[in-house]
């Protein structure tokens, strides 16, 4: 269903940053007129140096960060300081973390029944249904009442995944989230967001992993000192780069 | 072998708290022969309770315990709201809250409670009209929600900054992260050093028989001046608040163990 949406709008421009800027005290420039546009079911990966602020541009997205200037538009709604705003954006973008961040107290079906029940009003029961879905898609449908200390790195990023999907988000965020893992549990992690990317999901990547990037992403941004280098269709990109900044970074990881 | 010189050592262990027990008794027992103390132990039981035609009649002690534990009971629970209540505050984004918040914590913890207790019975109480025990509750519960409050904070700034993250990104709202995210693994994380503050409250509120409350250390000081039963009755009046404090770690343990997933 998802996919059909994505086929019927795809030329529908879903997240809107223009002219981000953002320092942080020292001062750091993190974002420096940083502009990019998402299109409604399209993969969007962000690549680039540590520091360049890729994180801060993906958590400025959901206002985790406040930017000092310019425009974020999620779907038609402005993230400014209107508090209703932020949360309503909030509600409609999921956000995977590095560090998984589970709620430790709570067990896998609470993490994932929370919000869903806190933010979108339903029953413990219709809650539970949805959870059920969502941990058969991410394949841990038999850890529903296991605690996050018992579960391995990439389990718990599996849940975490299912926990920000429980909104029904219309654009997911991941940050980095295959870098606190064992190189042995990055595939399963992987796979579940390449099965998203085909579904239709539209999607903002900070990534380390080259070959995803590749394989999945539409497009890709690749960004140095908070400022956009080049964005390309993912072919042209990795193919034919344009910047000599770019070949050079590629040169270094590939 | 390992366990012979584990027993070795308990062995060792045992011997010394058998001494250290044995010259305790021996240097009470001398210090009451040099004043000339005559034991009276067999008073003793009428200050704790009588039995009237088979009927069990409290005696002051017990009626003193009674006041106490009522005292502490509700200054806990109003010392743990005032507490959590002053810690949100400090951490609010209220500049007013954060400075209300400072300025009772700073006054309260920098004045003896002693001071506290007087101040409040001989200028607030005949202002608001507050009963004895009303102002001990207020003077205990002000001064330990202070120190609680401190404890709080520290349990909430120690939960990570990933855990509020998770909340936002969630669509969750402040107050609905505090409520199910981050003080239900504060709360677990400060349990300990809260059961200390509140074997402190215990022990604080004998402080109170200072304006004339009847808990069980006023009672003690009515009974030792009508009977001069000193030592008798303070040995029991401590092995008293002993037990209640005991108890009281106890629960907090057996509290602690229900809810181990959060370290």
């Amino acid at each position: 269903m998802q996919h059909a949406a994505a086929m019927t709008e795809q030329n529908e421009t879903i997240v809107v940053a223009e002219h981000l800027n953002k320092a942080f005290p020292g001062p750091v420039v993190a974002l420096d007129d940083f502009s990019v546009q998402v299109k409604r079911g399209e993969v969007l990966v962000l690549i680039g140096p540590s520091g360049s602020g890729k994180s801060t541009f993906l958590r400025c997205l959901n206002g985790l960060e406040a930017i000092d200037s310019g425009r974020i538009v999620i779907d038609g709604v402005p993230l400014d300081d209107n508090e209703s705003n932020r949360l309503a954006i909030r509600r409609e973008v999921g956000m995977v973390f590095q560090s998984f961040n589970l709620f430790p107290h709570l067990s896998v079906l609470d993490n994932i029944n929370l919000a869903q029940c806190l933010v979108r009003g339903k029953s413990k029961f219709e809650a539970t249904e949805t959870t059920g879905a969502l941990l058969h898609k991410v394949g841990l449908q038999e850890k529903m009442h296991a605690f996050p200390d018992e579960l391995s790195g990439g389990q718990q990023q599996r849940v975490a995944i299912a926990r920000a999907l429980a909104l029904q988000p219309k654009v997911m965020l991941f940050d980095e989230a295959t870098s606190a893992l064992d190189p042995e549990m990055i595939g399963e992690v992987l796979d579940v967001m390449r099965t998203l990317a085909q579904e239709g999901m539209t999607m903002v990547v900070v990534t380390h992993e080259m070959g995803f990037a590749r394989e999945v992403g539409d497009r890709v941004v690749f960004m140095e000192a908070g400022r956009l280098v080049e964005e390309a269709k993912t072919a042209d990109f990795f193919l034919r780069p344009i910047q000599e900044r770019t070949r050079e970074f590629l040169r270094q990881i590939l | 072998m390992r366990t012979f010189a584990a027993s070795l050592t308990t062995l060792r262990d045992l011997v010394c708290f058998g001494l250290t027990g044995f010259a305790l008794v021996w240097l009470v027992q001398r210090g009451a022969e040099q004043l000339g103390y005559t034991w009276h132990w067999r008073q003793l039981p009428r200050a704790l309770f009588t039995v009237s035609e088979g009927a069990f009649v409290p005696g002051p002690l017990l009626k003193g315990l009674a006041v106490t534990v009522e005292i502490t009971l509700i200054s806990l629970v109003l010392a743990a709201l005032i507490g959590l209540a002053t810690a949100l505050l400090r951490l609010s984004g209220s500049f007013v809250g954060r400075c209300l918040a400072r300025v009772y914590l700073e006054s309260i913890r920098n004045t003896p409670l002693l001071v506290q207790i007087f101040f409040l019975y001989f200028v607030m109480a005949p202002i608001f009209d507050l009963g004895r025990t009303a102002t001990a509750v207020l003077a205990l519960s002000l001064f330990e929600g202070a120190y609680a409050s401190e404890i709080f904070r520290s349990g909430i700034a120690s939960i990570g900054r990933g855990q509020w993250e998770a909340c936002y990104s969630l669509g969750l709202s402040r107050v609905q992260s505090y409520r199910r995210v981050i003080l239900p693994q504060a709360l677990r994380r400060v349990l300990p050093p809260l059961t200390s503050q509140a074997v402190s409250l215990i022990k604080d509120s004998a402080l109170v028989s200072t304006i004339a409350v009847y808990d069980l250390t006023m009672e003690a000081r009515t009974i030792v001046a009508d009977t001069f039963l000193t030592f008798e009755i303070w040995f029991v009046v401590a092995a008293i608040y002993l037990a209640l404090t005991l108890t009281l770690s106890a629960l907090a343990n057996a509290l602690e163990r229900r809810y181990p997933r959060i370290a």
